[in-house]
């Protein structure tokens, strides 16, 4: 972290703090002249980069109140500089406070343009600083400060006037609405406390006549609060001199209880009241202060370095929250699972106590329910053949005139032997792609005359008919002694030669279809 | 306020900590996602392992009486020797002692080599089934002869019996008074299978 010095700028010398957040510590008090400005560069030397803030405390401080029209951006700024520029001969070190806007349809901005008396006094240690390295903050006046100041300590009131003891002297500054409006620097030399109490209430009585000669108070109306930090050891004193009256009501504060409200840790020896602002200097520095901005580049490229860091810390810092926010769900999910793992082990815990009351042990019954559901299935595609010979047997009692010559019985898909030549295709078919058992009957017809081809294909079609009674049987194919089909090939030789002694001959495939 | 090349080589090095600082929150965040997917994932599997514990659980009276009944005919089958190796000796004694007791004019077989059914294919259990198939040639007075001979067959155990195809015809012999000929000729294919599990129930 940069070192942060604040130098305290004032007609007769200048001190140097050094500022850290516990509060103010002494480092070196320089003339206010060639010599101090010599001794400042060699103090500087060892301090490269180090962060700068200046504070004046100056009697020559010029305030004037000025009014622009209501603009925004780049225009304003360019009005301003002109105004500024039209009101002082020097303007580098040069500021323009806003008091806000004039209630009228115009909305003129109100200014109170801010400069010094003597801008010369601070170059030769702008041009120190710069050549060290330093980054200057800005330079700040007390009464720049003054608004920060009287906000902190608590002002009632839109308006307040905040004395300050100072080393530089007794600083009157008045406070409108927040703002700045006006201040004076009065030195005070060897005063007796007494005589500095009695000091400040002539002063404040002479400024607010001031002011109420500017219109800027009213010269009749309610008493003006007066805020004024004394030395601890002088506060009684102070209170006893500044009594409150109907034009002023004086609050007095000692430095400890201000430097308390300011959060100044610790308060340096024999420093004034100064050590309040030169604090809120470093700790909530001002939008508003007097130096340009060529002279403040190095520490306005310090501050877009902060930024960009600042930036990319605060990414990763949502990233890093963002990534809390995924991680407590992970942390969550990993709760669940492990309560749906617990529900599961649970589960087959219980039943791996129910099946161990099973007539085979639970390392057996998937072993069991495989072997047996694989056996079921093959035994699904087998049959006994008994019971389809039975079935013929049967059905060939009811035909006396019927002998059969061989017999096939098979386990296979009928279709298979229904595409045969010179067949009659069944009138219902059977499911293809189906195992079945496939009967195959050849026979003949005996004790009817082969001329007599109406009975014997009448006693065939009758003996398929009876084998197809069953519904759970059907017939595939049937071959008929004569081939009456449409797509069959019938042909005959009628005549006492053409009679022969050998029977008709058919054959009659029918299946049923495995469960 | 315009920079010069100077003051933006200085800010090169914030920039390069931003984009490392950039990088490492995005890292950060895929990370976390990441774990957070397969966590998700885990959940699933968990979720469906454990709804999966719960029907099991919930079927066991099902699963009781399935593994009564399955039982029953799993120790049939050890009842009759269909489990276990092929006991190629005991099919013949088998068919010696049906043919003997059938009296039985004829009967040729043969069996061949044992092969593995794959009845369910690219199911992955510890039960192997083989068969072997056997081709029988019988000579029968009647066809109640073959019916007898399946039957002892079946009873002969050491196998389960699948017929395949069995078909009869007739011989053309006539019966005589003075020998015995067979009317009928039968032939008949039966698979013969066999279990072989690993570590079976007892």
């Amino acid at each position: 972290m940069a070192t942060r010095l604040v130098l305290y700028f004032t007609a007769s010398d200048h001190l140097l703090y050094r500022w850290s957040r516990r509060g103010l510590d002494f480092e070196a008090k320089f003339t206010a002249d060639d010599l101090g400005v010599d001794e400042f560069r060699r103090y500087l030397q060892g301090r490269v980069g180090a962060l700068v803030y200046v504070v004046a405390d100056l009697s020559g401080e010029d305030f004037h109140e000025d009014q622009i029209p209501y603009l925004r951006g780049a225009d304003r700024q360019a009005v301003v500089e002109r105004r500024i520029a039209q009101r002082y001969r020097d303007t580098r070190l040069a500021a323009a406070l806003s008091l806000g806007y004039v209630k009228d349809e115009r909305r003129n901005e109100r200014l109170l343009l801010a400069s010094f008396t003597n801008t010369q006094q601070f170059v030769p240690w702008l041009e120190a600083l710069a050549e060290a390295g330093a980054k200057l903050s800005g330079v700040y006046s007390v009464p720049v400060l003054a608004p920060a100041l009287a906000a902190r300590l608590g002002t009632r009131g839109r308006n307040c006037l905040v004395v300050t003891v100072n080393r530089a002297g007794l600083r009157q500054c008045y406070v409108e609405d927040g703002r700045l409006r006006f201040a004076r620097l009065e030195r005070t030399v060897e005063m007796d406390p007494e005589a500095l109490a009695a000091f400040a209430r002539a002063e404040t009585l002479r400024i607010v006549q001031y002011l109420a000669t500017l219109r800027a108070v009213p010269r009749e109306g309610p008493s003006i609060q007066v805020v004024v930090v004394a030395p601890d050891e002088q506060r009684a004193i102070f209170e006893r001199t500044l009594a409150s009256d109907s034009r002023l009501a004086f609050r007095v504060l000692g430095m400890k209880e201000a430097a308390r409200k300011v959060r100044l840790g610790s308060l340096v020896p024999g420093a004034g009241a100064e050590q309040l602002f030169l604090h809120l200097s470093a700790r909530a520095a001002p939008k508003e202060q007097f130096a340009r901005r060529e002279e403040r580049r190095t520490f306005i490229l310090w501050k877009l370095q902060r930024a960009i860091v600042g930036a990319g810390a605060f990414v990763f810092a949502a990233c890093v929250a963002y990534a809390g926010f995924e991680w407590y769900n992970v942390y969550d999910t990993r709760g669940k699972i492990e309560a749906q793992q617990r529900d599961a082990q649970d589960a087959t815990q219980q039943y791996q106590r129910i099946t161990a009351t099973f007539p085979v042990p639970q390392a057996s019954t998937e072993l069991l329910k495989a072997a047996v559901a694989e056996f079921n299935g093959i035994a699904a595609r087998t049959a006994p053949p008994e019971t389809a010979l039975a079935y013929v047997s049967h059905a060939l009692d009811q035909f006396p005139r019927i002998e059969l010559d061989s017999l096939t019985w098979a386990i296979e898909r009928p279709d298979a032997r229904a595409a045969k030549p010179a067949a009659v295709p069944a009138e219902k078919p059977a499911v293809v792609g189906e195992l079945a058992q496939v009967l195959e009957i050849s026979g003949r017809v005996v004790g009817i005359q082969r001329s007599d081809y109406r009975s014997v294909t009448g006693e065939v079609q009758r003996f398929a008919d009876t084998l197809a009674a069953d519904r759970a049987w059907h017939l595939v194919r049937k071959q008929l002694p004569f081939d009456v089909t449409p797509d069959g090939v019938l042909s005959g030789d009628i005549g006492e030669a053409a009679e022969s002694s050998e029977a008709p001959r058919f054959t009659i495939v029918v299946a049923r279809n495995l469960k | 306020m315009n920079l010069t090349g100077e003051e933006l080589k200085k800010l090169l090095l914030p920039a390069l900590a931003f984009v490392l600082l950039l990088a490492a929150g995005a890292a950060t965040i895929w990370y976390v996602q990441s774990l957070r997917a397969q966590e998700a994932q885990r959940l699933t599997a968990a979720r469906a392992e454990r709804q999966q514990a719960r029907d099991r659980l919930s079927r066991i009276a099902e699963e009781e009486r399935e593994v009564n009944e399955k039982l029953a005919v799993f120790q049939r089958l050890k009842a009759l020797n269909i489990i276990g190796e092929e006991r190629r000796l005991e099919w013949v004694d088998a068919m010696s002692r049906i043919r003997s007791q059938r009296e039985l004019l004829d009967l040729r077989y043969q069996v061949e080599r044992q092969k593995s059914l794959n009845t369910v294919k690219g199911k992955a259990t510890n039960v192997e089934f083989y068969s072997s198939t056997m081709r029988v040639e019988l000579g029968l007075l009647h066809e109640g002869d073959l019916i007898g001979f399946l039957n002892d067959l079946r009873n002969s155990g050491n196998a389960y019996y699948s017929v395949q195809r069995c078909s009869m015809t007739r011989t053309g012999q006539s019966v005589t008074g003075a020998t015995m000929a067979p009317r009928l000729r039968a032939s008949c294919q039966i698979d013969l299978i066999t279990i072989l599990s690993k570590g079976a129930a007892s």
